[in-house]
């Protein structure tokens, strides 16, 4: 019974959260429980939720390492007059720097990216694009590019884990925990908070459950791995010798035993593990279904990239998140590692984004052609950004750089982003926020404040909330005396990128 | 609709009666102080000057009645003219705001009113008052009893039957050692009908090794212990004698005050001894990093941030995280308490960054597996009383040397120009100080705790920024709220230990027991373990907590009486199965006993013993069952030394789940799907969940297949017919014969799958050679196949993975 009064609870929170209309997994169960199949089902989009919902989904696609923004998106053409300058105090403003470049030899030394920038055309005045990322470049009428993205953390560690639970201390849930303790699932074959894990090259920086983790949430809100090892759902499949007419045997066995189970202790939770055991009988099926890309026409490949063909690309993720949005997995995550890049930088970001590139872009495609995109939310970005000076040796072809969390750039599109536009910008060095004018400014993530053209994590993560329905100060939840959420006590919907 | 589920309808729709209404004044800490707290304290609280100067106080009883230039909050002379109630019953400019979040009921806001003229006085919130024993009610032989019944009999409503033995020992052998009884004990207990026969039960089973091993479980849960350091590496920890240590502590009862002091300050008491010491390993067991970049100041204040943060839940039962960068809002609280608290902790002498070290000092050498301290305890105490004697003989010639160790004493009896020299004395010194060396080169290392010569000097944290420290130096304080450091205790953790287990505090025996009570009963008396501030949940039965909290002080802080008590209860004893008669799905009133899934690590376990697998080793270095091969390296950094899962083999795979090896960012996964946490923060209660994932993992995970199997064989060598066959399966998992259906349904799948494996043996041979473990060839391949699905099934079901 826990778990019904849980869900019983969790729908009260929900009711209390949401008013009287909301729907999902727990009305679902509750009602199949009690043999009201008609109030089963998919909930409409805008029910359930505080205000109407803009994306029905979302796929959060996560540069792990803290891509750099002066070389793919941050276009800074007067830092290569600068070369090898030492970057001045004032542009620093005290800013700490990281214990890896905070003595090095040759001090701050500015870095101009070696890449061409070119000027896409987009629906207002046009964005700068890398040639790392000539696919990106074709579907920016589609994004939103914002590059005042910041953060307080300078490391990976606490960094990765307060843009993905909102603290830089483990033990909170997740951005993915979260919405799916507010909207529930709209799948019933399916796990509805699916996380996977893109192949690299250059692995550095390492994943941690936490940032899929249900922190003091229950724990049923804990993103599943999608594998490309094995199977891909931890233990689908059978044993070897075992068919599918023997595990039906065998559940027809189990149901029967549980039943009489019931019989005796009236628990109610007997009769939701017995429907739990149902439904991974039918994920027995559906996950295989899922995984088989071979019904994906030529033309998808082509779209995708050869790369799709192979488990575990990230072009295959992004392919299989099309196919888990298409059937109602609402909370898709990507992890792709390796944008670390503290020397080599071109080498490694290089292979980075041949990686992602194609990818990113026929997702996007791929989304719009099916009509998807309306009510489909992307989101693209790392955990911070990086240097505009260079850490190790530095020449105009070969160099790296260190974190840096004042200024990043993320990207959004697709359900209810204003589409092909730019937000915020940076100075001159891209190493502060800045006004229009490239004159800094230094925004703090305060409850009280928000400034204008700046996007703190909280504030993206407010945003992501927004577009599914979701008010950040409303989604709580009560652990040790005080009702958590996602924002802490901060963060801003950004409405200026909102359509 | 049929009856069951009709039933189940009012049970969900169940709520819970107001508090009965009427002119008397309403309980201050009860009624009306949860509602200032969660209603009004956001801004009126103790941290009201945060919002500005004028920010009225409502958390005081002198704040909340000053005379100000507006009126007074409270005027208990004329209260209608109070402004609480003016503002709150206010069309026009009501409290809280309209904007508010949280807005108050009619009721509440009735609640308010009728306080306010009754006078309007203030009490301190009950958690923070020392528990006292109230006089037990009268009719009852158990004290819990007494107090559960007086809830009852309000309700007209009296205990639950009796569940019946079986289930009754199989309930109290689960709670106790986690696994079911073994069935000679089982055949003992229900052969046995003379009075005493229940309690000769309960005492095997505390006595009983695997007791220390599961209740160690809860606490490695609450402490967040986990063998590697956590964050970014997540490299290899040296900490697991610190887990077997707790296991040992358990085993001999070590009294709980002792228990919390040693890993406190064990290395401050005077003439530490190795396991005081080894039990500081608990003030290390935070998460730690040594991310290339990191800032070592950074890490020293979140390092002690969790510190604190961690006592606050496991001990205290509040939550200090608000106080880290403010006064808190709720808690009587301040921010300076806060890094007072923090003081204690902040001298120790391990680095902030762990340098991705397995020996991150300071460490200490300990025996490295309970097997090595059992012989290293022998061999010290040989040679104790070796030395005792040959001193003793010695005493009128010569003074023997002063040495503080057993070790030293031995090399001086067995040295030449030793005044033993030449006899049997110095052969046995040289032997014992021979094997003891031995021994000791075996020694592993544990993370400890050590205090810095001169102490880190503390600071207030402005807004918990490690780079903005303000005000004077503070020297180590407990909390205000929560007395006071006993007299001529030390200012160091030592003192702290003190503070906490002294009978003046008022939560640390409730924070225990509730917790006890919640493993026993299945859930809190107070429902939010983790947090008894003004905030928390009141308890459902509050004279009971307390008299409980209060019993194990007075019991010398005694585990197993306080369990013995709880066992010996009917509250504990009464049957599990619901009760038409009585609305209370969450059990509060405790009219009948709870039933639950079982935890991730007795799942795995009692398959483990069922099918004769189970290794019972005891300690050591954490083991690796299987586990799908990649889940490591597809997250690990590749500089990581725990990036490769390297599968153990032969007995370690079938040892404890305790003993299975707890990677922070990637626990096994048959514990992350079963909701055991990560260990990277504290958890005092685990979710309980059902998911279609678990259905996956109890019936294709390869431990699982193999457990399956080796049940099988046991079945059909133990066993001679089919009907016996199904009874034993039973007897293993639910320490009681099948029932008819249950049987029917065993056949009904026996005969197909004898069938399938008959037509298709090589599938009987795929399936029979999951897992390492030997198959009995013996044995006809199609039976076990066929068996092994019987058992398959019967082990994820209910009546095995559920405790009655």
């Amino acid at each position: 019974m826990l778990d019904l009064i849980r869900e019983h609870d969790l729908l009260q929170t929900r009711r209390q959260l949401f008013g009287k209309t909301a729907l999902g997994v727990g009305t679902a169960a509750l009602s199949g429980l009690m043999g009201d199949a008609a109030a089963a089902g998919e909930p409409a989009l805008s029910s359930g939720t505080h205000h109407p919902a803009k994306a029905k989904r979302v796929i959060y696609l996560f540069m792990s390492g803290g891509p750099s923004h002066l070389d793919l998106w941050d276009y800074k053409p007067k830092l290569v007059d600068m070369f090898n300058q030492q970057l001045p105090d004032d542009v620093r403003g005290g800013q700490r720097v990281t214990g890896m470049t905070a003595n090095q030899r040759n001090g701050l030394p500015l870095c101009p990216s070696k890449y061409r920038f070119t000027k896409r055309a987009n629906n207002a005045d046009g964005v700068w694009v890398s040639e790392l990322l000539p696919y990106t470049a074709k579907v920016v009428d589609e994004l939103c590019v914002v590059r005042s993205t910041f953060t307080e953390a300078i490391n990976h560690d606490p960094a990765i884990t307060y843009i993905q639970t909102g603290s830089q201390i483990p033990g909170r849930p997740s951005l993915g925990a979260w919405l799916s303790y507010g909207l529930g699932s709209l799948n019933k074959n399916l796990p509805h908070y699916v996380v996977m894990h893109a192949r690299t090259r250059h692995p550095e920086q390492s994943l941690f459950n936490r940032l899929w983790g249900p922190g003091f949430l229950s724990s049923e809100h804990q993103g599943i791995l999608m594998r490309s090892q094995g199977d891909p759902v931890l233990y689908l499949s059978n044993p070897q010798g075992v068919t599918r007419q023997d595990r039906r045997a065998q559940l027809d066995a189990l149901a029967a035993l549980n039943q009489q189970q019931h019989q005796r202790f009236a628990d109610p939770e007997i009769l939701s593990r017995i429907q739990q055991h149902e439904m991974a009988y039918r994920m027995q099926m559906s996950v295989p279904e899922l995984m088989d890309l071979s019904t994906e026409s030529d033309s998808t490949f082509e779209l995708y990239g050869d790369d799709a063909k192979t488990p575990g690309t990230f072009a295959a993720c992004c392919l299989n998140a099309r196919r888990l949005a298409e059937r109602g997995v609402r909370n898709i995550q990507i992890f792709h590692r390796g944008w670390d890049a503290h020397g080599g930088l071109p080498r490694e970001h290089g292979s980075q984004c041949k990686d992602i590139d194609q990818a990113c872009a026929a997702l996007i495609t791929d989304l719009k052609q099916r009509g998807m995109l309306d009510d489909t939310l992307v989101v693209w970005g790392g955990e911070f950004g990086r240097t505009a000076y260079c850490q190790g040796n530095l020449t105009r072809d070969n160099y790296g750089r260190d974190h840096h969390p004042r200024c990043f750039t993320t990207w959004m599109a697709g359900g209810g982003i204003k589409a092909g536009i730019t937000y915020g910008h940076t100075d001159d060095f891209g190493y502060n926020i800045a006004h229009p004018d490239g004159t800094p400014m230094s925004p703090q993530p305060d409850k009280g404040s928000w400034t204008p053209g700046t996007m703190h994590i909280h504030d993206l993560n407010a945003t992501v909330l927004h577009l599914l329905g979701i008010d950040h100060r409303k989604l709580t939840y009560r652990y040790q005396g005080r009702d958590f959420r996602l924002t802490d006590v901060h963060g801003h919907v950004i409405d200026d990128i909102v359509a | 609709m049929n009856r069951p589920l009709a039933c189940l309808a009012c049970l969900l729709f169940f709520v819970r009666p107001l508090a009965a209404a009427g002119d008397d004044p309403p309980d201050f800490s009860r009624e009306v102080l949860p509602i200032l707290s969660d209603k009004c304290f956001v801004c009126h609280g103790p941290d009201a000057a945060e919002l500005g100067e004028d920010m009225r106080r409502l958390d005081s009883f002198a704040a909340a009645h000053e005379a100000t230039e507006t009126g007074r909050a409270i005027d208990a002379k004329a209260p209608h003219q109070s402004l609480i109630l003016q503002r709150v019953f206010s069309a026009d400019d009501p409290m809280p705001p309209e904007d508010a979040d949280k807005q108050l009921s009619d009721a509440e806001k009735g609640i308010l009113k009728r306080w306010i003229e009754g006078g309007g006085n203030y009490a301190k919130h009950w958690a923070f008052v020392p528990p006292v024993k109230t006089a037990l009610p009268a009719g009852s032989d158990n004290p819990i009893d007494a107090f559960i019944k007086v809830r009852l009999q309000q309700r007209r409503l009296d205990f639950a039957p009796r569940a019946d033995r079986p289930t009754l020992a199989r309930r109290v052998a689960l709670l106790l050692t986690g696994l079911p009884p073994e069935p000679e004990q089982l055949q003992q207990y229900l052969g046995d009908n003379s009075p005493g026969a229940y309690a000769r039960l309960v005492e095997q089973l505390l006595d009983s090794p695997r007791f220390g091993e599961h209740q160690a479980r809860y606490w490695l849960d609450a402490v967040r212990y986990g063998d590697t350091h956590g964050l970014h590496l997540d490299n290899r920890r040296g900490i697991y004698p610190y887990r077997d240590w707790v296991v040992r502590a358990f085993n001999r009862n070590l009294p709980l005050d002792d228990f919390i002091t040693w890993q406190l300050a064990g290395d401050l008491l005077p003439d530490a001894t190795v396991e005081q010491k080894l039990a500081t390993g608990f003030v290390r067991l935070n998460p730690s990093t040594s991310e290339g970049g990191a800032i070592p100041a950074e890490f020293q204040a979140k390092n002690n941030f969790d510190r604190t943060e961690t006592l606050g839940t496991v001990l205290l039962g509040v939550s200090m995280t608000c106080a880290r960068c403010h006064t808190h809002k709720y808690d009587p609280i301040t921010h300076a308490d806060y890094y007072g608290l923090l003081a204690f902790f902040n001298s120790t002498a391990e680095s902030p960054m762990d340098g991705n070290k397995y020996e991150y000092g300071p460490t200490l050498r300990v025996p490295s597996d309970q097997r090595a301290w059992e012989q290293w305890a022998a061999l010290m105490q040989q040679g104790d009383d070796l030395v005792r004697s040959s001193v003793d003989a010695l005493k009128s010639q010569q003074k023997p040397p002063v040495a503080d160790n057993t070790a030293a004493m031995l090399r001086w009896l067995a040295a030449d120009d030793s005044p033993f020299a030449g006899t049997a004395t110095q052969q046995q010194a040289l032997a014992l100080g021979d094997q003891l060396e031995a021994l000791t080169q075996q020694f592993t290392t544990t993370l400890v705790a050590q205090e810095l010569p001169k102490p880190r000097v503390t600071r207030v944290l402005h807004r918990g920024e490690y780079t903005s420290p303000t005000g004077e130096a503070l020297t180590p304080a407990v909390l205000p709220v929560m007395g006071s450091l006993p007299n001529a205790a030390p200012s160091n953790r030592l003192g702290l230990a003190r503070w906490l287990t002294s009978r003046e505090h008022p939560t640390v025996s409730r924070v225990l027991i509730n917790r006890i009570w919640q493993r026993t009963l299945g859930y809190g008396l107070v429902r939010t373990p983790e947090d008894f501030g003004v905030q928390g949940q009141q308890p459902t039965h509050p004279e009971l907590l307390d008299w409980l909290a209060v019993e194990l002080q007075d019991s010398n802080w005694d585990l197993q009486h306080m369990l013995r008590l709880m066992v010996h209860s009917r509250t504990f004893q009464q049957s599990s199965a619901w009760r038409s008669d009585v609305d209370d799905p969450e059990n509060r009133l405790y009219a009948r006993a709870t039933s639950y899934r079982m935890d991730a690590e007795m799942i795995r376990d009692m398959g483990l013993w069922a099918s004769s697998l189970l290794d019972p080793t005891m300690g050591g270095e954490g083991v690796k069952p299987y586990q799908p091969s990649g889940m490591w390296l597809a997250m690990a950094h590749p500089a990581s030394n725990t990036k490769k899962y390297e599968r153990d083999s032969g007995q370690r795979l079938y040892r404890r789940s305790l003993y299975v090896y707890w990677k922070r960012t990637s626990p096994h996964p048959m514990m992350t799907l079963f909701d055991a946490p990560d260990r990277e923060s504290s958890c005092v209660r685990r979710s309980r969940t059902n998911t279609s994932l678990q259905s996956l993992g109890l019936l294709n995970e390869t431990q699982r297949i193999e457990m399956s199997r080796k049940l099988a064989e046991r079945l059909l060598q133990d066993e001679t017919d089919d009907n016996r066959r199904i009874d034993r399966l039973f007897l293993k998992l639910a320490c009681r014969v099948a029932t008819d259906v249950e049987r029917q349904v065993c056949e009904k799948l026996l005969g197909a799958m004898r069938q399938r494996f008959g037509d298709e043996p090589d599938a009987a041979r795929q399936l029979l050679s999951t897992g390492e473990s030997p198959t009995n060839e013996k044995l006809s391949i199609v039976e076990v196949a066929a068996w092994s699905q019987v058992v398959t099934a019967v082990m994820a079901s209910d009546a095995a993975i559920v405790v009655y």
